[in-house]
């Protein structure tokens, strides 16, 4: 056996059995061992596309995602997607081949410094200098990238690691741990502040699913009858019938669930970070707040804002240890009028497509399980507004890094990682064309992923803000000449259809979810369109920007 | 403002690199850096000085996520210009 046959046997023993990736010279003996290997190789079309189909993976299984990727041009193309994970807590092995130690060092053909690119996008990396210490190595790489908070971990194995000889001996390493200790000194105080609390609120990020605790979320918010807010990552985490559930909070938020955080006397932040886009001007985000915060990341506690009381571990336990009987009836009340007063409206005039509409009536004939990914622009933010999900799960969204082209490779992992589900990707025009090439991969595994573009021929988002904050100097926002999304589809064997009418919408669900391969919905918009509402920069999150404004 | 850490690590090839791109990142400069192998080389006794107006503990918090760091402590400055 040689190195690069114990990498496939070491994933085989975690478990892996989808892998995403593609090939070059510092990786071939490890494309080699694939090659009669059970694990199932999936060759992407660009090393980003691989990754953020392992990212899609991983999110919507809660397994560790794993891709590969060859030395220098293969290992830098990875980059963007590490650094999603990275924002994204999201667990990832990345395996890149690197040359051989001979001569690494010298500017060898592909050699890069993959493990200086690694440090700035990854939970932490290891280049493997003798076959050794792989299996240990490889086994340390799951163990960080899945325990505490979740992120990337990247593995660097030089070619003759990867060719060298190793024994057959089994592996079984216990990798170093640091034990997740969960203290609930502070929950008596806890649950005073809650017991005490006139307008408590609950404020949710996706730390709370990826603890495994949506069964103690549920009964929380049960016993503790209080509003609540989530993030985009913490979207589906509320029980769809939860009475008092306010929606996405943030800069592009319900306006129920950023006039009421702004009114809270108590915010419990569980599982969430304070993020830019979710506070607005921080000075001024929940100003009668107290602060319970709730987390994994030791780093979270009071880095942007100081938290009254912090709980640091495991969301299972500290959960059922903080909940108490709340005394808000009037706050409950008052919660549930904003968000009766501030509902959306769907009543938009004309014949023309009104994309959060769409999005409504998509949302609405999805099977329950579907999972949706999305890209990033208008069309993410509509997505999180007008689209209603079971579980976190069901939902990817790039969050902290905001990165185009993410939607289609992260449906196909979704896909792999979940067969029986729906999956389907809604894109925009412009974020669509950043991983194209990923179609090749739906056309070779025949995958039924439904890919909806939401077209503006804009980069919308941007153009929003032009028209905004720059004087409607609309500087490379305009997509005018895009390719005919029906025609591309059709190139890789995916039958598709373009619509532009409000009449049509139904009729093309309907066509699309019957279809029992991929498809492709091309669905025209207004390029004026606009998302509201909006918290303009520097402002306070009750300062939101209306549609009629 | 100095503050002053004391570090034990791994003995990782990249571990100086990894707490000076936490240190810049997170907006701390650098006032002094001292560094000695352990006496098993396993580890390596790192004295780092910082200087910034930020509160220390969210250089220290993120410092202490990275795996290598094996322990952290924060030397306060007037305790170290005492000790001298
Ligand atoms: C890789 C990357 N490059 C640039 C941006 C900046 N950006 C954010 S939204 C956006 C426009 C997206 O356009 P489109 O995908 O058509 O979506 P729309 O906003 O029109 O719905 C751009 C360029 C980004 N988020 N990611």
């Amino acid at each position: 056996m040689n190195g690069a046959e114990l990498v496939l046997k070491v994933l085989q023993q975690q478990g892996v059995d989808t892998i995403f990736g593609y090939p070059g010279g510092a990786i071939m003996p490890i494309y080699d061992a694939i090659y009669a290997s059970p694990v199932k190789h999936y060759l992407c079309r660009h090393e980003q596309g691989g990754a953020f189909s392992a990212i899609g993976y991983a999110r919507s299984s809660g397994k560790v995602g794993v891709c590969l990727a060859t030395s220098g041009p293969g290992a830098t193309n990875l980059i963007t997607s590490l650094a999603d994970a990275m924002l994204d807590s999201v667990p990832l092995v990345a395996i890149t081949g690197q040359v051989s130690q001979a001569v690494m060092g010298t500017d060898a053909f592909q050699e890069i410094d993959v493990l200086g690119l690694s440090l700035s996008v990854t939970k932490h990396s290891f280049m493997v200098r003798s076959a050794d210490e792989l299996a240990a190595t490889l086994n340390e790489a799951f163990a960080i990238a899945r325990s505490g908070r979740p992120g990337p971990v990247l593995v660097d194995i030089p070619k003759d690691v990867q060719l060298a000889a190793v024994s057959e001996t089994e592996v079984s390493v216990q990798p170093r741990q640091r034990p997740i200790n969960t203290s609930l000194a502070q929950s008596t105080k806890a649950r005073q502040l809650i017991a005490n609390a006139n307008k408590p609120m609950a404020y949710i990020g996706g730390g709370v699913h990826m603890a495994g605790a949506m069964p103690q979320l549920q009964d929380f918010l049960a016993q503790c009858p209080m509003p609540s807010v989530t993030t985009l990552k913490g979207m589906g985490s509320v029980a769809k019938d939860n009475p008092y559930y306010l929606g996405m909070l943030g800069m592009h938020g319900t306006q129920a669930a950023n006039i009421a955080v702004q009114q809270c006397d108590l915010l419990i932040c569980l599982g969430a970070r304070f993020d830019d886009r979710v506070t607005g001007n921080l000075q001024k985000f929940a100003p009668k707040a107290k602060v319970i915060h709730v987390d994994i990341d030791p780093a979270e506690i009071n880095k942007v804002r100081f938290a009254q009381v912090s709980f640091l571990g495991d969301m299972q336990q500290i959960l059922p240890a903080i909940s108490s009987s709340t005394n808000c009836s009037d706050w409950l009340a008052h919660c549930s009028s904003l968000k009766q007063q501030h509902g959306w409206r769907y009543d938009h005039p004309g014949e023309r497509i009104y994309a959060p509409l769409m999005l409504k009536q998509l949302s609405e004939r999805m099977p329950d399980n579907s999972v949706v990914c999305c890209d990033v622009g208008q069309h993410q933010m509509w997505v999180a507004q007008h689209m209603r999900f079971s579980h976190p799960r069901n939902h990817l969204s790039s969050g902290g890094l905001g990165t185009m082209g993410f939607g289609l490779p992260a449906a196909i992992g979704a896909k792999l990682a979940r067969p029986q589900d729906t999956v389907i990707a809604v894109s925009g025009d412009g974020s669509f064309m950043m991983n194209v090439q990923e179609l090749g991969t739906i056309k070779r595994f025949r995958l039924p992923v439904k890919i909806v573009i939401i077209d503006n021929q804009r980069l919308g988002m941007v153009k929003q803000w032009q028209q905004l904050f720059f004087d409607e100097r609309y500087s490379e926002t305009d997509l005018s000449d895009n390719p005919d999304f029906v025609a591309l589809a059709a190139a890789f064997a995916i039958p598709g259809h373009c619509i532009t009418r409000k009449d049509e919408v139904e009729g093309a669900l309907e066509a699309m979810f019957t279809w029992p391969g991929p498809y492709l919905l091309h669905v025209r918009i207004d390029e004026k369109d606009n998302v509201w509402p909006l918290v303009p920069p520097g402002a306070a999150n009750e300062d939101m920007i209306l549609e009629s404004n | 403002m100095n503050h002053i850490l004391t570090i034990t690590t791994n003995n990782e090839a990249s571990v100086v690199e990894r707490l000076l791109q936490v240190t810049r990142y997170r907006g701390y400069q650098l006032a002094g850096l001292e560094l000695t192998p352990l006496s098993d080389m396993a580890g390596l006794s790192i004295t780092l000085t910082v200087s910034s107006d930020k509160p220390i503990h969210l250089l220290t918090s993120q410092l202490h996520k990275l795996y290598d760091v094996r322990d952290l402590q924060l030397v306060s400055a007037d305790i170290a210009a005492l000790r001298a």
